[in-house]
């Protein structure tokens, strides 16, 4: 039982860097553009679809393979690019003051459209490229082989975290974000631009997602149907942590990655189920997740 | 308006019924091919269309079924149960449809069953394996060349037995379907039927299409087994491979993966990893190089694909072949005409067929007998990928639970004597 | 105007019962397209009170499992089956709205998630009782005792499933003119006032979930009765969003929307089936399309056309 301690501590972190890259992208967005979308999850998939192409392009051409770590933070950083301005200024635009449901619907229009725009052109089998995980090596701990690239992963996540609370409480950016979440209204009669904080949060919460996809193609690959599971386990962990929570979303995360990973080892019939259960349970507790908030009723 | 009223009317009536009487030679063989093409099973599921397809073009250049060439409809199982249920339907309305060719998923294929069933259209299971499907012995129209899970994956343990007698822990990792818990169920009970001492660390089961299986690698390692088992395949076995390798799983335990020949030529696997076809579908095995056709098969799918084939090609062709033997069969039953489904059913429900790599022995309850051949991966000096070496082929009536039994009785009855006479590791050569 | 709607859907159910002799490949389908347009027609009654369920799809699912395993213990009659389905449903109606009814807005879509997909997870992985991702099979009940064979039931499903479509949705148009359906637009509106009232929204709410998931496991029941197996795929989430989708599509304003979108979706289907694979595109395109330019749904071109008729 004590041996699978250590096993159980990184395979539940890694899972929880996975999930926490998409989680904490949607949160994002939730808190500064109020927007839940639904499309949050194929951002992962297209981003694990272009990190496997660039890589295996790096590997085909001969290239240095170091460079596909370049090639997975170069995807993430294309496909926010890309995507991110389009579809914030003309979808979500669009959504603003319509009804919740409204804009559900909107942004499930749009996973429905992504989803088959990457079966177009990314075709319809597995694709995978795993040398950035070959190249970091292994480390044998007690009987366990780990690969280093799960604890980059982890690493990587927490750079995230901290690099996302240090952006919102130093920097000028981070603190007209920070008002616009507080209060919109006061931030717009001050004479904050909302119209580019909001385009920049949105872009932000793409490129976190894609990342997510990025890092998490060298070991998983990229498949059809990846966008439609990514979405609902966000939505879980986002919920859990509280919805506009970063640091929810990080523990959130933490919670389900390692809630899985016990299932896996000792009632693997309710690895699936694990998630929404923690979040059922949460929600029963705290509705507004575990660092949420309620907003005032209307009169 | 009412004519084509009375002409849908007419034309409904002539579909549902010409299949009733003999017919004259159609204009073409209306065959429905069902396996993957999209998703991870796409992996596995491509070989089989590839081997549709040349069997197709070979034949119709050989002059089609009595000189009736195929006319083939593929349908992708990618598409979900339902999807595969209601494509089959449409299909088999179609009065063009004689045959199919259904299907790759064994969960497909037991949903297929009643359609089979009542819609009376021959269908040849080509892949599927799960041995609930022709259980009860009262099918009529689903027949399955290829044999079942219950033989496979007795032979796996009675290879391992072989291979390696004093195994004491055995893990096992595989897919969350029918096949997969036969797999599992299967191979535990054949072990523990002759030596009850061994001990199943692991049981594990990722849904069909996992793509991450590190939790599952870190929990088979911390399981310390001797022997890892897995039936996991298509893409799911690719990634489970690539991510075990580097964690030393192949170094730490002795592998088996059941449908391990598939990705032979990713040359992902080291020396060592016991592997088999799932029957005797080994292109490279001694029937199937003795036999002139073969070749030609295996040239012609290389020339065309660029690779060499897979068991699920030589399974997809089996089917073919055991389909077109049956036209024959039927012709000259009947005395030459064309025959119905029902004649063509007839048929195939009983014979000994010719396939690629061996024969096929077709029993009552419409499952075939076929041999088993096992082997472990070997590098080659003349490809470029590892091969299969040490290889036995374990005969097919020795392997098969007697008709009517019940294939868990006989599987949980093996005993040592059983093992002691049949052929060794290393005997097939 | 009202006797050119009446006329035109006069029509509309004479051709579907026409369909099986002119158009047989289409009674599948249609068949299909009234029990989604059922599950859509329980999303609407929610939709009413601006409570999106992003979850329905499990009662879907509970009425399709119902009578699997009811199958599977020997209960062989239809007319059993529909009513203990419908009522499993309605009774898990009972049990997890009495949870979601206290909250509002995205909460309540993301419990309703939440739910469903522990729903769709258990059933998905347990293999032993529930055959798991292979499903279960159902076999042909008799029909209020008459023995048929399966394409025999199937029509007598069609006939029976347009029957229900009728009743059920004449009785939720008066659902929704009496007061009770007047509070669930009142819960939208000002949920305070109401409550000032008097009147309770979580019972009025609870009511109007249980009735939804009654009819969404109807639904459930067609379907599986008409495909024959059913499969954990019937509660996952997309499947939820696509009776949103369909609700959404044929509009809200009437208990004929939801079936209007179902209908008109299906048969967009069967015709680029053969076209294109990029079946979500469409959809997805179709949606914001509808979203954008007729909020009122399909069932909304239908009244414009009628205020610009008279």
């Amino acid at each position: 039982m004590l041996g699978m301690i250590i096993p159980l501590v990184v395979d539940g972190l890694t899972n929880a860097a996975l999930i926490f890259f998409v989680a904490v992208g949607l949160t994002l967005v939730f808190s500064v553009l109020r927007v839940l979308n639904v499309a949050h999850g194929s951002f992962y998939s297209i981003g694990a679809y272009i990190a496997a192409s660039l890589c295996l392009w790096v590997v085909s051409a001969g290239l240095n393979p170091w460079l596909t770590f370049v090639a997975l933070l170069a995807s993430a950083v294309i496909l926010a690019a890309a995507l991110g301005p389009l579809v914030e200024a003309t979808l979500i635009q669009w959504t603003f003051g319509k009804p919740e449901s409204v804009q559900i619907l909107a942004t499930f229009g749009l996973f429905l459209i992504l989803e088959d725009l990457q079966r177009i052109v990314f075709g319809v089998t597995s694709i995978a490229e795993d040398t950035p995980m070959l190249l970091l090596g292994v480390t044998s701990i007690g009987d366990m082989v780990y690969l280093n690239y799960q604890l980059l992963l982890i690493l990587a996540a927490i750079v995230v975290v901290v690099a996302l609370r240090m952006m919102l409480v130093k920097s000028r950016i981070g603190k007209l974000l920070s008002a616009v979440v507080f209060d919109r209204e006061m931030a717009l009669s001050v004479g904050i631009n909302t119209k580019r904080l909001f385009l920049f949060a949105f872009t932000l919460g793409v490129f976190l997602a894609a990342l997510g996809g990025a890092l998490a193609a060298p070991t998983s690959g990229a498949a059809p149907g990846l966008g439609a599971e990514t979405i609902v386990l966000a939505f879980a962990v986002a919920a859990i942590g509280g919805l506009g929570q970063i640091e929810g979303a990080a523990l959130a995360a933490v919670i389900v990655g390692l809630a899985r990973v016990f299932a896996i080892y000792f009632a693997p019939q309710l690895e699936a189920v694990a998630p929404y259960i923690v979040m059922l349970v949460v929600l029963l507790i705290r509705p507004y997740g575990l660092f949420g908030s309620d907003q005032a009723r209307r009169i | 308006m009412k004519m084509t009223w009375m002409t849908a009317l007419l034309v409904s009536l002539g579909a549902v019924m010409s299949p009733l009487q003999a017919q004259e030679k159609p204009a073409s063989v209306g065959v429905g091919v069902f396996t993957f093409t999209s998703g991870p099973a796409a992996a596995y599921g491509m070989p089989g269309k590839n081997a549709a397809d040349l069997m197709i073009d070979q034949i119709n250049k050989d002059g089609g079924i009595a000189g009736v060439p195929i006319k083939a409809t593929f349908v992708d199982e990618g598409q979900g149960t339902e999807g595969v249920i209601a494509e089959y339907r449409r299909l088999a309305s179609n009065a063009e449809s004689q045959v199919m060719i259904a299907a790759l998923s064994s969960s497909n294929c037991l949903a297929l069953k009643p359609a089979v069933e009542q819609l009376k259209v021959p269908t040849v299971a080509w892949n599927c394996d799960a041995h609930q499907l022709l259980a009860d012995g009262k099918s009529n129209y689903y027949f399955r060349p290829s044999g079942n899970t219950v033989s496979e994956f007795a032979a796996y343990a009675l290879y391992l037995l072989q291979q390696k007698p004093d195994v004491k822990r055995v893990a096992m990792v595989n897919p969350d379907y029918a096949m997969g818990h036969d797999a599992a169920q299967i191979f535990s009970a054949a072990l523990k039927a002759i030596r009850p001492d061994i001990e199943i660390v692991a049981d594990l089961f990722p849904k069909l299409g996992t793509a991450n299986f590190q939790t599952e690698i870190s929990r088979l390692q911390s399981a310390r087994p001797d022997v890892v088992f897995s039936a996991l395949w298509g893409a799911d076995l690719t990634n489970f491979v690539r991510q075990a390798s580097p964690r030393g799983l192949f170094s730490r335990s002795q592998v088996i993966l059941a449908l391990g020949e598939t990705v032979l030529q990713q040359k992902s696997l080291p020396e060592g990893v016991i592997v088999g076809v799932l029957g005797d579908g080994w292109w490279m095995s001694p029937d199937a190089l003795a036999k002139p056709e073969t070749k030609r098969f295996v040239d012609a799918y290389k020339a065309r694909f660029g690779e060499y084939p897979v068991f699920p090609s030589m399974k997809m062709a089996s089917a073919f072949s055991y389909m077109t033997e049956a036209y024959k069969k039927a012709m000259s039953d009947n005395g030459g005409k064309w025959p119905t489904r029902d004649e063509l059913a007839k048929a195939m429900s009983s014979g000994k067929f010719e396939t690629l790599t061996g024969t096929s022995t077709i029993r009552e309850d419409n499952e075939g007998v076929v041999d088993q051949v096992i082997g472990m991966t070997v590098n080659s000096s003349e490809y470029d990928f590892p091969v299969i070496g040490n290889m036995v082929r374990y005969s097919g009536e020795a392997l098969t639970p007697p008709q009517g039994s019940d294939p868990m009785q006989w599987v949980k009855s093996i005993n040592a004597d059983l093992l002691a006479s049949l052929p060794k590791p290393g005997s097939y050569k | 105007m009202r006797p050119f709607i009446y006329l035109l859907a006069a029509l509309a159910i004479v051709g579907m019962a026409a369909v099986p002799f002119t158009a047989p490949w289409l009674q599948f389908v249609l068949t299909l397209g009234i029990a989604n347009g059922m599950v859509a027609l329980g999303v609407a009654i929610l939709l009413r009170a601006g409570l999106i369920s992003i979850g329905h799809a499990m009662f879907f699912a509970i009425g399709a499992y119902c009578i699997a395993f009811l199958s599977r213990m020997g209960i062989n009659e239809f007319a059993a089956l529909l009513v203990l389905g419908v009522t499993g449903s309605a009774v898990a109606g009972l049990i997890v709205g009495a949870f979601v009814v206290r909250y509002r807005a995205i909460f309540f879509a993301m419990l309703n998630l939440a739910i469903s997909m522990v729903v769709y997870s258990l059933i998905a992985k347990m293999h032993g009782v529930t055959g798991g991702t292979d499903g279960m099979p159902l076999h042909t009940p008799t029909f209020f005792g008459v023995l048929l064979d399966k394409p025999g039931f199937d029509l007598a499903l069609y006939y029976f499933a347009i029957v229900l479509m009728l009743i059920i949705g004449y009785l939720v148009h008066r659902y929704w003119k009496s007061p009770l359906g007047y509070a669930l637009s009142a819960i939208e509106s000002n949920e305070l006032r109401l409550e000032y009232l008097g009147v309770s929204a979580r019972s009025v709410l609870l009511i109007a979930y249980v009735v939804s998931a009654a009819i969404s496991g109807l639904g459930g029941v067609i379907a599986g009765s008409a495909i024959g197996h059913i499969l954990p795929d019937f509660g996952y989430w997309t499947s939820s969003a696509q009776f949103v989708l369909i609700a959404v599509l044929g509009g809200i304003g009437g208990a004929a929307g939801p079936f209007l979108g179902a209908f008109f979706l299906e048969m967009l289907h069967s015709a680029s089936v053969n076209i294109t694979d990029a079946w979500n595109l469409i959809t997805g395109i179709a949606l914001i399309v509808v979203i954008v330019f007729l909020p009122s749904g399909l069932y909304g071109l239908f009244r414009k056309r009628r205020r610009s008729g008279s």
